[in-house]
């Protein structure tokens, strides 16, 4: 479903990505966790190409994307995106920011779109807040609008960065579930977070990246409690004390 | 009791209006008692000769509102170009670096084709490049300039180069304003677009906006509520500026005055009518605009204003 081969990604002197090559197939959920720094977030910019790598190449289901002559517009509406500080569009409200891609890029009629946006809205609990504007939302609520803005392109797959390290305690519950039930349905994820309930339940397999590189690969299983690797060892011992 | 209470919370906004209306026009009044209050003010004089001023400011609206809408045009451009945050070169090269790694991988396909390519982007960069540094440098020139040297100089242009429209001194003295409010004017949209949060862009392009569409229907949207109360600022100071244009022969109020009055006489009268026009002109402005942004306000962007909880009755406050 999407295939990353040996991607560099340079900022300036810095490498952030020092040759990265992983593969996840229709309906695997792939949790990459890793010290801050390690290239997480810009792994995942570079497979819907808001990064665009160096070098390397991007599959998203068996099409080479990051070469001249594929629109990047087209690649995103492949693969939805949620980040950690949810980027809701301020200026409208929970049901316009799940309608403005669909009629706007898709060039849905409005009305088809405000249905579908509803019936994504009910699905992650929020049919009753679809007036509300962002900063009348929770944390926990803004980004389950986020999800269902994302939602609504069908993509193919779904890229979540952090999507809960910038929430409440509290509202982290009702986010995992959302993400939990996408996963239960088959809906392809990378994730990027350090929630190990998360981590053990849904993931298919755990990616543990450090310094640009994918160190270990695993399911949580191995990752958790036979870690084969040093650095694997001292960063799970860190975040499950 | 109640009822009054009801109607003052509800109604408080026209005080509010109303109050300030006074302050204004109590302060001219003095004013005014303070400069003639010896010999009084020949209302006679006002009521005859208003309707040759008011004619007058028209011409000033009008001027103003044109150029101050053909200046938006330009102060977007140019304010969008000066917000490009990665310098061309780079970008240049960034894409040169995606061109050799294809011509590594793929290495059949036309040598020629590959060169066309290179020298269409270099000059597409290029281009962009020095429109941006013009960019720069119309702003610098603009606001470093006194407003009158640029009329000047807007009337000596066509005087050389166009002799044929110089009579049309409003063409030439709205096309000197536009220009001259277009540099001001990208500085506040510069600064409406940074305002804007990146994680906005970030989020459209991760759903597949382009860059236009993105800026059309996430950032301006956006950066417009927030720079409604400087470009009012913009429009006003325009406005006041228009007043200039009777050095191109354009029947402004200056020039009614220097005409029929030599600058002696009713000249209180005249300075009378014109502060009133003036005043009536930019406070119903800034009231329509206030009006506006409270009818166009989302919540959580910008600044809030002070709300009191429902029910509050502010004498009690504190109380």
């Amino acid at each position: 479903m999407i295939r990353v081969e040996d991607i560099q990604k340079h900022f300036g002197a810095l490498h952030v990505l020092r040759g990265i090559t992983f593969d996840v197939k229709k309906g695997e959920a792939i949790v990459i966790i890793g010290p801050s720094g390690s290239g997480k977030s810009t792994l995942l910019r570079c497979v819907n190409l808001l990064v665009e790598p160096d070098a390397g190449k991007v599959f998203i289901d068996g099409v080479h994307v990051n070469r001249h002559g594929i629109r990047h517009e087209w690649v995103r509406q492949q693969v939805g995106m949620v980040f950690q500080s949810f980027n809701l569009f301020t200026h409208l409200s929970a049901i316009e920011n799940v309608t403005l891609g669909l009629t706007r890029v898709k060039g849905m009629p409005h009305d088809q779109a405000v249905e579908k946006a509803r019936k994504l809205l009910a699905r992650v609990g929020l049919a009753a807040k679809e007036s509300a504007y962002p900063a009348e939302l929770s944390g926990g609520q803004q980004q389950r609008v986020a999800i269902a803005r994302a939602l609504a392109m069908d993509p193919k797959a779904m890229l979540f960065d952090e999507p809960t390290s910038a929430l409440d305690p509290e509202y982290i519950r009702e986010v995992l579930d959302v993400m939990t039930a996408l996963a239960r349905e088959g809906m392809t994820m990378i994730v990027v977070t350090h929630e190990m309930g998360f981590a053990s339940n849904v993931a298919s397999r755990i990616l543990f990246m450090d310094a640009g590189k994918i160190i270990e690969e695993g399911t949580a299983e191995d990752i958790f409690q036979r870690p084969k690797e040093d650095r694997t060892r001292s960063f799970v011992s860190k975040i499950l004390r | 009791m109640g009822k009054v209470r009801k109607f003052l919370r509800e109604r408080w906004r026209y005080f509010d209006a109303a109050l300030a209306l006074v302050v204004i026009v109590g302060s001219l009044v003095y004013i005014y008692d303070l400069l003639v209050g010896s010999r009084g003010l020949d209302v006679a004089y006002v009521s005859r000769n208003y309707s040759l001023y008011l004619h007058a400011v028209f011409t000033n609206v009008y001027a103003t509102t044109i150029a101050f809408i053909v200046g938006m045009a330009i102060g977007f451009s140019v304010g969008w170009l000066r917000t490009a945050r990665t310098v061309p070169l780079a970008k240049f090269a960034a894409s040169m670096r995606v061109e050799k790694r294809e011509r590594q991988e793929n290495p059949t396909g036309s040598e020629e084709g590959r060169r066309f390519l290179v020298v269409l982007s270099l000059l597409w960069y290029g281009t962009k490049y020095v429109v941006r540094r013009i960019g720069d440098g119309f702003v610098e020139i603009i606001r470093g300039t006194p407003l009158y040297v640029q009329i000047l100089f807007a009337s000596s242009f066509f005087i050389i180069f166009l002799p044929q429209y110089v009579g049309e001194g409003i063409l030439i003295g709205i096309i000197a304003l536009a220009i001259n409010t277009g540099g001001y004017q990208a500085e506040i949209f510069r600064a409406g677009l940074q305002t804007v949060h990146s994680g906005q862009i970030e989020a459209a392009r991760a759903i597949g906006f382009s860059r236009l569409k993105a800026m059309r229907y996430v950032i301006l949207p956006q950066a417009l509520r927030l720079i409604i109360p400087p470009l009012t600022n913009e429009y006003i100071g325009l406005f006041k500026a228009s007043t200039f244009l009777f050095v191109l022969g354009v029947q402004t109020e200056i020039s009614y005055i220097a005409q029929h009055e030599g600058f002696a006489g009713d000249v209180f009268e005249i300075f009378a009518i014109v502060t009133v026009i003036f005043l009536a002109i930019t406070v119903t402005l800034s009231f329509v605009v206030q009006a506006l942004e409270r009818r166009f306000r989302i919540p959580g962007l910008g600044i809030e204003q002070v709300k009191l909880p429902r029910g509050v009755w502010i004498g009690r406050v504190g109380g």
